[in-house]
């Protein structure tokens, strides 16, 4: 047993147990919370209400705004919605009260990355999610507001849907590390969610913003939490007048992705420094 | 009357003061409360931009009804519908047993210890949209001001009615923080022109949960267009204040604690 607890392979074996473990314990942690996430039952179908009577109003004036018909607008935000049930995220709010409380002393002390640690409790978190929120909110849409979620290619629809899952995960978490240097960062956090959410294409299609605004939100990240996987499950990829193949937008996201990793490493050397704490 | 009155007004200097510790998260939170109300005034200006349009309403007219509608929160929000994280955060921590054995009422109580200074931005925000829009908009006669002043007042009212029903909930819903989206999605409605909705679901927010009252009835008085079931929209609004304190009296007798 000790003699090949070095070798790769057992390390590989070690996190996958580490994995399955804190997987099962939040999901059974968030089980017994599962009537407040299923709110989203509630919340979603009417916020989505709202959406479809503004926009059958603006419709009713004309045929086309910015280029989308009403049925591709309705489908975005449907889309949307769906996906953010999927991509949804906490590890900033987790990761600074940790910090705040001081009880993120206890992660020093243990054998396992406080990063790999969250990530394998958000995917605890949104597999609960999945039955709870995704699956009924998805048949409600299909079935009452009869909106076409068939993605258009399935495979590069749940490889965007997967990269945005992980790029939602890598920026919120460099906003939660940012408690190393602010220890409460809730003004922060709320103004990075706001940003996010707006550039991410959450509120509105990013291409009915202004011509000089999405050439600026085509360089910025945000877009590849939410925007370019809705886009992505349509199947079609369009902002600030430019039009990417499928595979090349995914392949920007990938790119993102990697770069938000970086980001998240060297805030966390830089970070991690900072952090005192007592008792605990 | 007077104690109460110095009571609340305490309330609110000890809020500040707890608030203060962290000043620069302070006034980041309250300048982002400010920010994230004009998700709704931004959807406004993005379909007008798009040379799209509300039949019948014109920029400013929607916008003085979010302006409205945000004035409405932001001096609720601040000043009284503290009591639904309050409420909430007490009875998860077990604190709120303290609030049952003071000499006040339980819901004066709850809603002097849940000042929240942070949605003062709403306030803020609240003013200057109603401002810009009035100000692109017809000068609105002295009877316009006097219909929209008693309206608005019943706005406040209706306001108090949810957090009545969000904090009674928060009794028997130990922790669901995610009440203020319940609230965040019905309210919608009464951000946009009754008009573009249904007919069927123009009766429900006026005549079952009158969100309508919120923002779309008293803006639609001031620009001298009145809703023509407004009568009833106030009659309503009060037989769900009713309800509402029906509700959180039958919740607070409900409430069991474990001793915190």
């Amino acid at each position: 047993m000790i003699v090949h607890k070095n070798k790769p392979k057992n390390i590989i074996y070690r996190q996958i147990d580490i994995l399955k473990a804190t997987v099962l314990a939040t999901y059974k942690e968030w089980a017994a919370y599962r009537s407040h996430m299923a709110i989203s039952i509630f919340v979603g179908p009417v916020t989505f209400l709202v959406q479809v009577f503004i926009w059958n109003a603006v419709y009713s004036t004309g045929n086309t705004v910015s280029g989308l018909t009403l049925n591709q607008i309705i489908t975005y935000y449907g889309v949307v919605t769906i996906i953010n049930y999927l991509t949804y995220d906490s590890a900033d709010w987790n990761l600074q009260m940790l910090i705040q409380t001081g009880k993120f002393i206890t992660f020093m002390l243990r054998p396992v990355s406080h990063c790999y640690y969250a990530f394998c409790q958000k995917l605890g978190h949104r597999l609960l999610a999945l039955w709870v929120e995704f699956i009924p909110v998805y048949l409600l849409f299909l079935l009452v507001f009869k909106i076409n979620l068939v993605p258009a290619d399935l495979f590069w629809a749940l490889i965007s849907i997967t990269l945005g899952f992980i790029l939602m995960f890598l920026m919120n978490y460099c906003i939660g590390i940012t408690g190393f240097w602010l220890t409460k960062t809730e003004g922060l956090r709320r103004a990075f969610i706001l940003l996010r959410d707006l550039c991410a294409g959450v509120l509105v299609p990013l291409t009915l913003f202004p011509g000089f605004m999405q050439k600026i939100l085509f360089f910025l990240p945000f877009q590849f939490i939410t925007y370019v996987p809705t886009r992505v499950f349509i199947g079609s990829y369009e902002l600030a007048g430019i039009s990417l193949p499928i595979p090349y937008v995914v392949g920007m996201q990938a790119g993102a992705v990697i770069v938000m990793f970086l980001v998240y490493k060297l805030l966390w050397f830089l970070g991690i420094k900072r952090f005192t704490g007592v008792g605990a | 009357m007077i104690s109460a009155i110095k009571m609340h007004l305490q309330g609110i200097k000890t809020g500040l003061a707890v608030r203060m510790a962290y000043r620069a998260d302070f006034i980041i939170s309250a300048f982002i409360m400010l920010i994230s109300e004009f998700f709704g005034p931004l959807l406004t200006y993005l379909i007008y931009n798009n040379e799209a349009s509300l039949p019948g309403w014109s920029m400013y007219e929607v916008l003085l009804i979010q302006g409205v509608f945000l004035l409405s929160k932001g001096i609720s929000f601040p000043f009284f519908f503290g009591i639904v994280w309050n409420t909430l955060d007490r009875v998860q921590n077990g604190t709120f047993d303290l609030l049952l054995i003071k000499p006040r009422s339980v819901l004066q109580m709850v809603i002097v210890t849940g000042f929240d200074s942070e949605d003062l931005g709403k306030l803020i925000g609240g003013l200057a949209l109603t401002g810009i829009a009035l100000y692109r908009l017809p000068r609105p006669g002295l009877s316009e001001w006097v219909a929209f002043i008693g309206l608005f007042v019943i706005s406040l009212v209706v306001m108090f009615g949810f957090a009545l029903i969000l904090a009674g909930l928060g009794i028997v819903w130990i922790g669901n923080y995610r009440v203020y989206e319940i609230f965040s999605s019905i309210a919608n409605f009464g951000m946009y022109p009754a008009s573009i909705f249904s007919k069927s679901l123009q009766t429900v927010i006026t005549s079952v949960i009158p969100v309508a009252m919120l923002g779309f009835i008293p803006a639609s008085a001031l620009l001298g267009k009145p809703y023509e079931n407004t009568l009833y929209a106030v009659i309503i609004s009060f037989m769900f204040l009713f309800a509402s304190l029906l509700f959180w009296n039958t919740t607070l007798k409900k409430y069991t604690s474990s001793g915190g």
